[in-house]
């Protein structure tokens, strides 16, 4: 991927560790690292407002076509969370002149399958196809964008089947865990919707979304793959140069309402009985830490190191020393002006108060400690190769892209990614861990009656508020019904 | 085999003469070393980067009598220590220089494997090399790993609503194979398991010559070879034999139903299971049409009838789970909110009749095909995917340049022949039927 001069030194870090076990056979070093090149974006603006670009990569013929749409759930309003994702996933289900059968059939016929739905920061519609499709592809994906037809038997059965992937989504530890977290530490709704929000949304207010933000001068068509910038362009035109309206600025995004300074809240279980395993999560709202200001890499790097990759501290404390999980790891959700941080670790009921001590050490021991350049280097090196490799097929491509175009920044950031990354210090990492990461929310969702003493034993000054899984209400402010 | 493939590929050149975007043949290298290690490469220098694969010829199958799930546990012990390696050095080796490494245990076979930045290429095949020949096993570490599986089993079987779901379907539908015992095992048998069985277990099938060497990508042929004899080829090659199953699953002759339950069970499930054929055998690229067919996508007649039309399932499938030495044909489906699994049974085994009656239209067919050679020119897409798509072939084809012939069989599939199948593998009498429903009744 991109070898830079780190690499250079994560060698020495690796003779020097050989030489201490000096009995031993070396591995065969490395020969010279070769730098990879980063695909250019040739980007274009239609008429209509619509931004068409294009990242050309010949030698697999397929081409990933992703429209993607800058408003998402946070565009939506609290009570009709869901709105955004149903919106997109209706699009697929029916235009003026295809049944929602026909789409499927038409773009399966292709090969191909079609998707949709909507993040919290923007709504997409998707496609893959061999690169002889393209244009076939393209015409089902213009029709299904420009021409939904929302229709009531259709919204009917895709509430129901989304009423049901969230009664499953309920009965899974951490994802439970992740639904409690977007209400109770990010002052958000789940962009899928709850429950209740789910069963009041209408067509009514299906169109309205559809209307408001579903316009060309609010969209990007990304192409990747083995398409040229030419045909690409000249495809776009024919296919959405129909597409009219007009967005406007963008208002900048709703601001969730960011929790209030507070006390520690104590802990929060949601008692789900006979639940297998327990999810322990650490959640924290980073009010002033979004994808678009100049901490977004030192975020990066610190997740890298606490819990981004087998080898972070998490997993290394939690999984490999202890046994204690599959697998225990953290992660950044971005939002331009903001961002929400939380872990996510599933372990054997009884031991989710031994697991909360190890991740709060965890988390504590970055604000109060630098980080040894030892451990800074490889975790650098994470990053930019998981980065490089994501870049290799059509679709990570498409996303990563589409990422920068939903956040507003320039594409040219995908150049800088590397360099970007290596450029945050060791002070970078402790100042941010020390500012943004201390004093953040514990929920614990699991069978309580496995832990509950063992958690009031390492925790006896920890208050803990207990919600049956049963009584739960996400739409609730106290999550009760 | 190479002989009916010329027939095929004539005949195939023929019938795609509407072309197709071109899948092009994957130009691999092969050869044996005198250990008996065979190594197949394939140079891909697009990006710099190399996948590397080692492929052993052991999997859940083989656990010891016993000890089911010991394969994979074992597996878990190969990223620790080795005479010349300490814990967790592969992942100094991949992860710490921006690659990464996994390995992932199955019915039939075992596989490692890791993309580095190819300037590491020769560092990884030493350091294969070293765990197939110099595998430590410790009682800390085994214990240790042991708590760590003990974990994933929760994670994927326990705290997933369908997890004691998918586990049921071989171990019910099996009698007598190994394969009934499942990869992941159970939680008491793995207890049972001492480090001195892995030890056992090591020396048994970890040799060169039960495994392959797979790499794709960044490389020069020539170096590549002497690296490769300097490392691997030093690997010694154990006199014993190597022990594999003989147990043949017997055909079923009458139904047999089940009704298993468990906690957190949101919506009720059926499965409808039937003994499937080995995987080289030549119904297979008929069966994937008719896979294709039934639930590739919205448009499948499983979805369409019974999520899309009744409205009975959220989800219904067919499903052709491929083992060596035979594998499971199951239906599949998850109830919506307020149905009952009766209804699913219903509505699997009518979309079932309708196949074995009517067959399958030549649209139909089309589309399967289209499908499926869009999904493999998918799975060339980068040197990993490539490394997987070899193993595969080398799995269940027993010859790795199988990869390459794929698609010639696919496409020579007919409707006869999805019918033919479909009548030859299903009937009222050798099914395995299980309701999964929600522990006490509740929903």
């Amino acid at each position: 991927m991109f070898r830079t001069k780190n690499l250079f030194i994560s060698l020495c870090i690796l003779c020097a560790s050989v030489e201490n076990i000096s009995a031993q056979e070396q591995p065969p070093a490395p020969s010279a690292p070769k730098s990879v090149k980063i695909p250019g974006v040739t980007e274009k603006k239609l008429p209509n407002g619509l931004t068409a670009a294009v990242i050309e990569r010949k030698g697999v013929p397929l081409v990933t076509i992703q429209l993607l749409v800058k408003s998402g759930a946070s565009a939506e309003d609290a009570s009709k969370a869901g709105l955004a994702d149903i919106t997109a996933s209706m699009l697929t289900k029916g235009t003026k002149t295809r049944s929602a059968t026909e789409i499927a059939e038409a773009i399966e016929f292709l090969g191909g399958s079609i998707g949709s739905g909507a993040g919290w920061n923007s709504s997409f519609v998707s496609v893959t196809v061999t690169s002889d499709k393209v244009s076939q592809a393209l015409a089902i994906m213009s029709d299904v964008v420009l021409n939904p037809k929302f229709d009531q038997k259709e919204l009917d059965l895709l509430k129901s089947q989304t009423l049901d992937g969230l009664t499953f989504s309920l009965k899974q530890p951490s994802s439970l865990a992740n639904y409690v977290a977007s209400k109770y530490s990010f002052g958000e709704h789940p962009a899928g919707g709850t429950p209740d929000s789910v069963a009041k949304l209408g067509r009514d207010d299906i169109v309205a979304f559809y209307n408001a933000n579903f316009l060309p001068d609010n969209a990007v068509l990304v192409f990747t793959g083995d398409i040229t910038p030419e045909l690409s362009t000249s495809m776009t035109q024919k296919a959405f140069g129909v597409w009219k309206g007009n967005f406007g600025e963008s208002i900048s995004e709703k601001s969730a309402k960011p929790p209030k300074e507070r006390e520690s809240r104590g802990i929060l279980v949601i008692d789900l009985p006979k639940s297998g395993q327990a999810s322990v999560t650490y959640a924290k709202s980073l009010t002033a830490v979004g994808r678009k200001n100049g901490s977004y890499y030192a975020a990066q790097v610190l997740n890298s190191i606490l819990g981004g990759g087998y080898s972070s501290r998490l997993n290394y404390e939690i999984r490999i020393k202890r046994g204690l999980s599959y697998g225990a790891g953290s992660s950044f959700a971005w939002r331009g002006a903001k961002s929400n941080f939380a872990t996510r670790i599933q372990t054997k009921t009884v031991s989710a108060a031994e697991v909360l001590e190890l991740v709060l050490a965890e988390i504590k021991k970055l604000s109060d400690n630098s980080v040894a350049s030892d451990e800074l280097v490889p975790r650098k090196s994470v990053l930019t190769g998981n980065f490089g490799r994501n870049l290799e097929t059509t679709g990570g491509l498409a996303g990563a892209v589409g990422d920068l175009y939903a956040f507003g920044i320039p594409t040219a950031e995908l150049n800088a990614y590397v360099s970007n990354v290596n450029g945050v210090t060791e002070s970078q990492i402790k100042d941010f861990a020390a500012h943004n990461l201390m004093g953040g929310d514990i929920i614990i969702v699991g069978d309580y009656s496995d832990f509950k003493d063992d958690l009031a034993k390492r925790f006896p000054n920890m208050k803990v508020d207990v919600i049956k899984a049963a009584d739960l209400d996400l739409s609730k402010d106290n999550l009760r019904k | 085999m190479k002989e009916l493939t010329a027939i095929l590929i004539v005949a195939i050149a023929a019938i795609s003469a509407i072309a197709q975007v071109k899948v092009a043949p994957l130009d691999i290298k092969e050869r044996t070393l005198p250990n008996g290690l065979k190594v197949v490469s394939l140079r891909d220098n697009s990006s710099p980067t190399v996948a590397i694969h080692v492929w052993y010829n052991v999997g859940g199958k083989n656990d010891p009598q016993g000890k089911s799930g010991f394969a994979h546990m074992f597996e878990h012990m190969m990223f620790k220590s080795t005479k010349n390696m300490p814990n967790e050095k592969m992942d100094r080796l991949t992860e710490d220089v921006g690659g990464f490494n996994n390995a992932s245990t199955w019915d039939d076979f075992t596989n490692y494997y890791e993309v580095v930045p190819s300037n590491y290429l020769e560092t990884l095949l030493w350091a294969e090399a070293e765990r197939m020949a110099n595998l430590n096993v410790d009682d800390a570490n085994f214990a240790s790993e042991r708590d760590v599986v003990k974990e994933e089993y929760r994670q994927s079987v326990l705290a997933q609503p369908y997890g004691q779901f998918n586990e049921y379907i071989g171990s019910l539908t099996y009698t007598t194979h190994p394969y009934k015992r499942g990869v992941i095992g159970n939680l008491d048998q793995l207890n049972a398991a001492k480090s001195a069985d892995a030890r056992a277990f090591h020396s048994l099938y970890y040799r060169p010559d039960n495994a392959y060497l797979i790499v794709v990508g960044d490389f020069d042929q020539a170096q590549f070879d002497a690296w490769t004899d300097k490392y691997l080829g030093k690997v010694a090659k154990p006199t014993t034999a190597i022990p594999r199953v003989t147990e043949v699953e017997p055909a079923k002759t009458k139904e047999v139903r089940f009704a298993k339950t468990a906690p957190n069970v949101p919506f009720p499930a059926v499965a409808i299971s039937y003994l499937g054929p080995r995987s080289d055998s030549p119904d297979m690229p008929a069966l994937r049409i008719a896979n294709t067919i039934l639930s590739g996508g919205e448009s499948s007649r499983l979805y369409q009838s019974l999520v899309y039309k009744q409205q009975i399932a959220q989800e219904a499938s067919f499903n052709l789970d491929n083992k060596v030495d035979g594998g499971l044909l199951y239906l599949m489906a998850i109830a919506s909110e307020g149905k009952h699994a009766p209804e699913l049974e219903k509505g699997l085994l009518a979309e079932l009749k309708l196949i074995q009656g009517k067959g399958v239209t030549a649209k139909e067919l089309e589309k399967a095909k289209n499908q499926l050679i869009a999904n493999a020119v998918r799975a060339r897409e980068d040197n990993d995917r490539k490394a997987v798509a070899i193993e595969r072939a080398i799995a269940y084809q027993h010859d790795p340049k199988a990869v390459n012939t794929d698609i010639q069989r696919l496409q020579a599939v007919t409707a006869v022949d999805v019918l033919r199948v479909m009548k030859k593998y299903f009937n009222d009498n050798n099914r395995v039927v299980i309701y999964y429903t929600a522990e006490g009744g509740a929903k």
